[in-house]
């Protein structure tokens, strides 16, 4: 009888297990999918201001002629 | 139609409306310029674009489409001369700053505040600037 019990249960958390994989295995392929769809959109997006940039004064300083050709290089972007 | 095409269904719109704003942007020959012109796009110290106040879907996406290829040219620029891409970011926006923002026109320094530049009066230097 304890055996029976015993067995009955075994197949009744191996269905649940399955089940649960089952599931799991759906859930990364929509997120997958979803990720995929969402680096073909939108690539990298500098819209986020971060203040607390470290830069260096003298390479800003030394990057000036540069800024000024690549505004130039650049109509329309800048 | 299940929830899961749905949402394939509006990524894919979604996709197609950044697509387009890109496409719009590389078409326009002067599209910083213009957006500037608005009066609700400025110039910001970090080197970028960036809406002043709410602005609308559409402008966020225009403005998007310009700061992507600004980081392109900003991360060329760095690995050719040993830089960050924030520093040549950085570099670019006092060029930007000093010769772009017309009166009238938009720009946010680097406390956080978006001004507006008062008739011919030259918009203030950052400190990164030197």
């Amino acid at each position: 009888m304890t055996r029976m019990n015993l067995t009955k249960e075994g197949r009744d958390a191996s269905r649940l297990w399955m089940g649960r994989i089952g599931r799991l295995g759906l859930a990364a392929g929509v997120v997958a999918g979803l990720s995929a769809c969402v680096s073909v959109a939108a690539p990298d997006r500098p819209i986020e201001i971060n203040l607390n940039i470290t830069i260096r004064q003298e390479v800003v300083v030394r990057l000036q002629r540069d800024a000024q050709e690549l505004i130039q290089n650049n109509p329309g972007v800048f | 139609m299940t929830r899961f095409t749905k949402m394939l269904i509006a990524a894919g719109l979604g996709a197609a409306l950044l697509a387009g704003g890109s496409a719009y942007a590389y078409v326009m020959q002067d599209a910083a310029a213009q957006l500037r012109a608005t009066g609700q796009v400025g110039e910001r110290f970090d080197g970028y674009l960036g809406v002043a106040g709410a602005g609308n879907a559409a402008l966020r996406a225009q403005v998007d489409a310009v700061n992507i290829q600004r980081r392109a040219a900003y991360t060329q620029l760095a690995s050719q001369r040993g830089a960050t891409i924030e520093e040549v970011a950085a570099a670019t926006a006092c060029q930007l700053l000093a010769t772009r923002v017309l009166p009238g026109q938009k720009y946010l320094l680097a406390d956080g505040s978006w001004r507006t530049r008062n008739g011919n009066e030259p918009v203030p230097r950052p400190s990164h600037c030197g």
